[in-house]
């Protein structure tokens, strides 16, 4: 369509921000019970992925599966995706990062994930600590109800901030491969809620520039590229 | 000595409605619509058949973008029922605004309401406009629109012959083309001079008033209907008035907010058939029907209401 340069971004945001706090109120009265079960499982993810050793690595990449694929059942499909016309695009994107996941479980070796003590693992449980901790709570202080937070495992936003914590908690080139989705969410969440004129827009864009910054240090450090052998790990 | 913003007067209605004990009974706005006389709505005409409409309708853009959530939904079918019950027809959506047509369509089916609505949408898409129309009227859960437009002119060489081949064909009232913001205006003025438009939908307001140089004159002078969007800027310009005193002129017109004085400077423009506006609000919703009534200002007062809110 040649005429898509004449609209700005403001024109692509089609809803309120009453509209859109009210999807997380619904999403959390309805769905309450599992929306308490993958704030559970995205805990028991946190304290598996700050362990040394491959067992729970398993168990943290099919939790945090399953919480990929609620996220995307739940808030995207159901609740986000009639007033936001982006939506449908990005569904597939959230059944690939779940479906990556399940894959990188699967594998003989499977992702790692372990507390190293360097900048990336740092970034990596400070971005942990807000998505769960913290980021349901940064409404309050806008005036928001509780009842609207955003909760990790079940709103998108904590769910792609925590899992890029949870990515540079990982060690390996292959764990960079479940980094486009949540990345590109993030920029895409940080525009919108930015029109919206929501200061807790900042948040995803430190998640990012975290990310990208821990990425690079891994690179320079070798992390990325040192053997799983070559760790200590018990694989 | 007019002291009120749009906010302040909804509090202030609200006050004499908890005083007067009635909460328990109705919804404020339904209240205070009992309470008085049926509006005599000023209604204008359509250049091309004559058709006379009231010359305040309703937008939905984000306004109506609600998605599942029965609460809103509610909210916004007890907006079209003040917006009806103040004497109301027009209400105007697209497919780019999201689940607004969908909740249009709630709207019109809990109220009962497809014989009183006009009902105006757009088609927006560069692909297939016909598959898009039929999603529409499944939305609304009408069969004849009573005005189609192409929205922003997004693919208007196929768009525009299909509507008025639905036009020739029975299957739609009349047919015209939307822009926003001042877009595409030069794109406009060149279809309003060589196709046989009924309307145009343009924006419009006592800030944004370069339609007033060219475009509203030729609308007149070729005879189509303008409808105007963006009227408050989105919400924006009422914002900036909020908490600002009216000018004293504004009871010459019997004004009584910012969102009525601005309305009625659109209405009074010979050119202008209807503006829109848009709110989650019923009591809005009547307010902006009332700015329909009574007294209009003269050019002189336009000037003078421009020159005011401009320095806002």
């Amino acid at each position: 369509m040649s005429e898509w340069w004449s609209y700005s971004l403001a024109d692509f945001l089609l809803f309120s921000p009453r509209v859109y706090y009210r999807l997380f109120e619904m999403l959390n009265t309805t769905w309450w019970l599992a929306v308490t079960a993958a704030l559970v499982a995205g805990i028991i993810t946190f304290g598996l992925s700050i362990r040394h050793g491959n067992r729970g690595n398993r168990v943290a990449l099919v939790l945090l599966a399953m919480i990929w694929g609620w996220v995307t059942a739940g808030f995207l499909w159901y609740y986000y995706q009639p007033i936001n016309w982006i939506i449908p695009y990005f569904i597939p994107a959230f059944i690939t990062e779940a479906l990556l996941m399940v894959m990188f479980a699967a594998r003989r070796m499977p992702l790692r994930f372990g507390w190293r003590g360097d900048f990336s693992s740092i970034a990596g449980v400070v971005m942990i600590v807000m998505a769960i901790f913290v980021y349901p709570f940064v409404g309050l202080i806008e005036g928001r109800d509780l009842i609207q937070a955003e909760l990790f495992g079940s709103a998108a936003d904590p769910t792609a901030i925590g899992t890029l914590g949870f990515i540079l908690l990982a060690r390996g080139s292959w764990r960079w491969g479940l980094l486009p989705v949540p990345l590109v969410w993030c920029v895409l969440s940080s525009g919108t809620l930015w029109v919206m004129d929501q200061n807790i827009a900042l948040l995803p864009l430190i998640a990012v520039w975290l990310t990208v910054l821990g990425g690079w240090m891994d690179q320079k450090n070798g992390v990325t590229r040192r053997s799983l052998l070559d760790t200590g790990g018990d694989d | 000595m007019f002291l009120l913003g749009r906010r302040n007067f909804l509090r202030g209605v609200t006050a004499i409605g908890a005083t007067a004990g009635l909460g328990a009974i109705k919804p404020l706005w339904a209240q205070t619509l009992d309470n008085r006389a049926v509006l005599d709505v000023i209604k204008k005409p359509i250049p091309s058949t004559g058709e006379m409409i009231p010359a305040v309708g309703l937008g939905s853009w984000i306004t109506f973008n609600v998605g599942n959530d029965p609460v809103l939904r509610d909210q916004c079918a007890n907006v079209m029922q003040a917006f009806f019950d103040g004497g109301g027809r027009m209400i105007d959506s697209s497919p780019m605004y999201g689940s607004s047509q969908d909740v249009i369509g709630y709207g019109l089916d809990k109220l009962g309401a497809r014989d009183r609505v006009f009902s105006t949408d757009k088609v927006w898409t560069s692909d297939d406009g016909a598959e898009q129309i039929a999603e529409t009227s499944d939305y609304w859960n009408i069969e004849k629109f009573d005005l189609l437009q192409v929205h922003n002119l997004v693919g208007i060489n196929d768009n525009l012959p299909l509507l008025f081949d639905m036009k020739d064909a029975g299957r739609l009232r009349y047919v015209g083309v939307t822009t926003s913001h001042g877009r595409r205006t030069d794109d406009l003025i060149a279809v309003m001079k060589n196709t046989p438009l009924d309307f145009v939908q343009v924006t419009y307001n006592p800030v944004d008033r370069k339609v007033e140089d060219y475009l509203l004159p030729l609308a007149s002078e070729r005879g189509i209907a303008v409808i105007v969007n963006r009227p408050f800027q989105g919400g924006h310009l009422i914002d900036r008035l909020e908490g600002e005193k009216l000018p004293d002129f504004a009871a010459e017109i019997e004004v009584r907010s910012w969102a009525q004085l601005i309305l009625k400077y659109l209405i009074s423009h010979p050119a202008v058939t209807c503006p829109i506006p848009a709110t989650t609000q019923p009591m809005h919703a009547m307010e902006n029907m009332q700015a329909a009534t009574g007294p209009m200002p003269d050019d002189d007062m336009r000037q003078r209401i421009a020159a005011v809110i401009g320095v806002l």
